[in-house]
């Protein structure tokens, strides 16, 4: 069985967590959705089936870190954090999300 | 380090799990937070929240999938299916894993046996330096066995330098009196450098020192672990006691750990030998043992030697025996590995054995991998299932391998389970002469090659269905009513000829064990008298100093028993029939017929008796008298000779009333001027003096009272010493003899004297060819099983065919074909295979038959009658094996046939 049902999909979605974090700093997973809801101005929504297997992956690879936190609200919650190597995979994916949404565009500009 | 942490994730699930769970709960607290800010009640707030989270089981099985979902958990999820099919083919499984299980505990333990007897038989650290110190003679004709005398051992631990430590011993029979009963001990007298050859130190008190080992030093002993606990109650204050050992006070200083039993398992205790270089080269009365500096190669040690040999008359100048027993018979160092001397070739016999039941397991592996084709032909449509839903080759290969996985694994429990009840059948029955045989247990080695058997076995039943071309690829080729490829019969047949040859192999191996050993029982022994009894009595020197008193006491003992109702006849002699050389063996002159220079001297073993002995052991006497007790008590100069002596020193020519004499040096004047001559009255047929199968060798038997003796040592080479003799007591037809009557008339003669060594001829018989049996029911319990095994084999393959088959015969027999037809195609086919695995299974028993040569006793490896009989063994077995299955063929209503199509 593949690891992921659709590869670049979910790296996107990595891109995006990755992002979020890297600008936000530790959130949890709640938060991540809906800060990706609020900042694609509501056009992407993140479904929770899809983020907790992402996080989960991630967090195992060492991208990121997870620890138990209380919010502000007083609720116990996971936060996640970006580690070292999350930050690198940050910048490398970043780079290859632009270089295809570059090549994509010439492909439908030219074609 | 990617596979551990994926092993991590399996393990760390429940806690990922109650995480998760905590984490959704929050997910769903601020779904609900956030619904009820935008108005909703608390109860529809938690129901949108719910609907918009979806279901938890699903998110958390997909996020455990994420992380956890590899090869290894779907190698873990493949063999749960495994075994549930596994479970569901009860019949299958059960036969695969008890064959596989039954070879593989065969294979553990003789691997037991061999790791133990023959890659590690000394229990010494760094053992593969310590040498045996023999010696060989070209002047003799002597390869080697001549062994060490005193000169040698001071000439080595001088000047070798090839050498980091030599030492020399001797064994002999002591009797220990202390508070209980006397007692003969098995003592070994060494130089006191044989611990540090060694490298075994004492595990109580301490072993002996160069000042104890000087001639006049009080007299110390070190016993041995046994004699320990059988004599003394394990009692550490055994430690400083003194007593009586040959007559000898003698104070007990150290205790060997349980393991040491250098140099075989019957010593009891070691003392000093007590010498000086002063006493001169002497004769070959010593073992020698030596190790070797590191790195130092047997030829270097040998070529060292060598040379050291060569200087002995320098080193001792005006010995006779350093020219005559040195460079006078052109010694040379035959030096060996110690461990090939203690091993001796009961090694060849296990490696042969090791080797069949090798073949066994691979038998029974091609049995396995028949009934696993059989099961792998009935999954055709499950496999073209799995392909044509994308399972790769991989996923087919991890499909099959986790099936054989299984079995194999269960065959290698049970395996070791059995294993370890074979190797303590072995060791209760297994022959007291191979080395450390007590010491073989199932350990950790011995296991860990039953897995790999284990783990090669399943490997190997795995790649079989995986191992052909024209594998169908998709759904539409597998057709209803197809018969399996050709390929696989043609695999399938290829396995069951195998079997057939290494069947084939194996019962040649056994039967010519078995024509072997009948010969080898069967043997003329040149003496008889079965039931004889037979004990060994040592005079202690100290009481019975000279060799008139001892001649005495040893006559007073065989007339007192002489006496005795039911017995018919007693005697005494320096050394049974395969009981060794007795430490006495000489080179001989012939009187009037010098050798001629140049040739080898003629040597014979020494052995001297009280009259009647030949009688007494029913030693045939084929001319001339025997020697009689008024030749004991007039000290006749006459001997007895065996057919080798006559014929290797008088050819044709009659040897009676010739005259020989010990060869020795011969003093300038007086009464050891000349030899003693001695006269040849009488031949007796040859005995064997340590194997059944060696062949015959010069022996001369002389009455006691012209023997050796404490007043004439060794050296003086007149005969060998009557102080210790064994005596041979023969009872009157039907009647057993009571061993307290013995005793207790040994007793009445002197009743400090211990009765030692008691047993039948027949046990002596028995013990000379234990190895022999041992090797032999062994090899014929793996002939056996490799046959049993291929017959089911050829069984099972041939029902099989005949299944597969039956609308063809269905047709056949429709159309007319008579039964007997049927019947002699199927069994011609089943034996056109077994003809061409006898064929190959007869080449290789040919070829292989040089390896088992050295075991065979006037056998030839080749023998014809041999291969003839099993031959038709296995192709009657065979016969019988496909007949059944032919005569169900044609049995097949050919409308059941047709129908069931």
């Amino acid at each position: 069985m593949p690891r992921h049902s659709n590869d670049r999909l979910q790296g996107t979605l990595d891109l995006l967590i990755l992002n979020t974090l890297a600008r936000g700093g530790a959130q949890h997973g709640y938060a991540i959705a809906q800060r990706i809801h609020q900042a694609t101005d509501d056009s992407l929504r993140i479904e929770e089936g899809s983020l907790y297997p992402a996080l989960q992956k991630m967090t195992a690879e060492k991208w990121l870190r997870a620890e138990w936190r209380v919010t502000s609200t007083g609720r116990r919650a996971r936060f996640y954090s970006l580690t070292p190597e999350g930050r690198r995979q940050l910048a490398q994916q970043e780079e290859r999300w632009f270089a295809i949404i570059a090549a994509v565009n010439k492909a439908l500009r030219f074609a | 380090m990617r596979l551990l942490r994926r092993m991590a994730n399996i393990f760390s699930r429940s806690r990922r799990d109650q995480d998760l769970q905590d984490e959704f709960a929050a997910h769903l607290a601020f779904l609900e937070e956030s619904e009820q800010a935008s108005g909703r009640s608390p109860d529809e707030a938690r129901r949108a929240a719910r609907l918009r989270f979806g279901n938890p089981v699903s998110h958390r099985e997909n996020a455990v999938d994420a992380v956890t979902s590899t090869s290894i958990e779907r190698m873990g999820k493949e063999s749960a299916f495994a075994l549930r099919r596994l479970v569901r083919a009860p019949v299958f499984t059960t036969t695969a894993v008890v064959t596989l299980a039954l070879a593989i505990a065969a294979n553990i333990a003789i691997f037991a046996v061999v790791y133990r007897v023959i890659l590690n038989p000394l229990p010494y650290d760094d053992a593969g330096r310590l040498i045996a110190l023999d010696h060989g003679a070209h002047a003799l004709n002597f390869p080697a066995g001549i062994g060490m005398s005193r000169g040698l051992y001071y000439q080595y631990a001088l000047r070798a330098r090839t050498i980091e430590a030599v030492a020399v011993y001797v064994s002999e029979d002591l009797t220990l009196v202390d508070d209980g009963a006397p007692e003969r001990l098995h003592v070994v007298r060494a130089t006191p450098t044989l611990g540090a050859v060694l490298r075994r130190a004492p595990a109580l008190g301490r072993w002996f020192t160069d000042a104890e080992a000087v001639p006049g030093a009080a007299r110390v002993a070190v016993i041995s672990h046994g004699l320990w606990t059988r004599r003394f109650g394990a009692d550490a204050r055994v430690l400083g006691r003194v007593v009586s050992l040959g007559g000898s006070p003698t104070s007990i200083v150290g205790v060997m750990p349980a393991d040491f039993t250098f140099p075989d398992a019957r010593v009891d205790a070691w003392q000093p030998e007590q010498m000086t270089q002063a006493m001169g080269f002497g004769i070959f009365a010593y073992v020698g043992v030596a190790r070797l500096r590191a790195g130092v190669s047997l030829a270097d040690v040998r070529a060292e030697l060598n040379a050291l040999i060569a200087d002995l008359p320098h080193a001792f100048p005006g010995d006779p025996f350093a020219e005559g027993n040195g460079p006078g018979i052109k010694l040379f160092s035959a030096a060996i590995p110690l461990k090939d001397v203690v091993v001796g070739n009961a090694g060849r016999g296990l490696w042969i054995l090791l080797a069949s039941v090798l073949f066994v397991l691979g038998i029974a592996s091609a049995n396995v991998a028949n009934l696993f084709l059989v099961r792998c032909e009935a999954r055709q449509r499950e496999i073209a299932v799995r392909r044509a839903l994308g399972a790769g080759r991989t996923d087919i290969a991890r499909y099959f391998f986790s099936e054989t996985a299984i079995l194999a694994a269960a065959a290698a429990i049970f395996g070791v389970a059995g294993a370890g009840v074979a190797v303590r059948l072995l060791v209760a029955d297994g022959p007291a002469n191979l080395p450390r045989m007590q010491e073989i247990r199932l350990d950790s080695v011995s296991i860990a090659y039953g897995v790999v058997l284990a783990v090669l076995a399943a490997v190997g039943l795995a790649a079989i269905p995986l191992w052909r071309r024209g594998s169908p690829t998709a759904l539409q080729e597998i057709g209803r009513g197809n018969t399996p490829s050709a390929e696989r019969q043609r695999l399938r047949k290829l396995l069951i000829a195998g079997q057939v040859a290494i069947a084939l192999v194996l019962l040649v191996a056994s039967g010519l064990l078995v024509r072997s050993f009948q010969r080898l029982r069967a043997a003329d022994l040149g003496f008889g008298g079965t039931s004889t009894l037979t004990l060994s009595i040592g005079l202690p020197e100290t009481t019975y100093p000279t060799r008139a008193a001892a001649v005495s006491t040893h006559q007073a003992i065989v007339d007192r028993l002489s006496s005795l109702p039911g017995i018919a006849s007693t005697a005494a002699t320096t050394c049974l029939p395969l009981a060794g050389g007795c430490g006495f063996g000489n080179t001989v002159l012939v009187k009037d017929h010098p050798s001629p220079a140049g040739t080898p001297l003629p040597v014979a073993v020494f052995r001297a008796v009280s009259g009647g002995y030949f009688e007494a052991i029913a030693m045939r006497l084929v001319q001339g008298r025997a020697l009689t007790r008024s030749d004991v008590d007039r000290r006749e100069p006459v001997v007895v000779v065996n057919q080798a002596f006559a014929s290797r020193l008088f050819g044709n020519s009659s040897a009676i009333d010739r005259y020989i004499a010990s060869n020795r040096p011969l003093a300038k004047s007086g009464p050891n001027a000349s030899p003693t001559w001695l006269q040849i009255v009488g031949i007796v047929a040859d005995t064997p003096i340590v194997a059944i199968n060696e062949p015959p060798f010069p022996q001369l038997f002389m009455p006691m009272s012209i023997a050796g003796g404490p007043d004439f040592p060794l050296p003086s080479l007149v005969g060998p010493s009557v102080s210790v003799m064994t005596f041979v007591i023969r009872p009157r037809p039907g009647l057993t003899i009571d061993l307290t009557t013995v005793r207790d008339a040994v007793a009445s003669v002197d009743s400090t004297l211990a009765v030692a060594q008691v047993e039948t001829m027949q046990a002596i018989v028995d013990r000379a060819s234990a190895t022999a049996a041992f090797t032999m029911v062994l090899i014929a319990i793996a002939g056996i099983a490799a046959v049993t095994l291929g017959v089911i084999g050829i069984y099972g393959v041939m029902s099989y065919a005949v299944s597969l088959r039956t609308s063809e015969i269905g047709v056949r027999l429709a159309l007319g074909a008579a039964p007997s037809l049927i019947r002699s195609m199927i069994v011609r086919q089943g034996l056109s295979i077994v003809v061409a695995g006898i064929g190959t299974g007869t080449a290789m028993a040919l070829l292989s038959g040089r390896a088992l040569t050295p075991l065979l006793y006037r056998v030839s490896a080749r023998d014809p009658a041999v291969f003839a009989e099993t031959i038709g063994l296995v192709l009657g077995v065979s016969l019988l094996a496909c007949w059944l299955p032919a005569r169900r063929a044609a049995r097949i209503s050919p409308l059941d046939a047709l129908r069931a199509d």
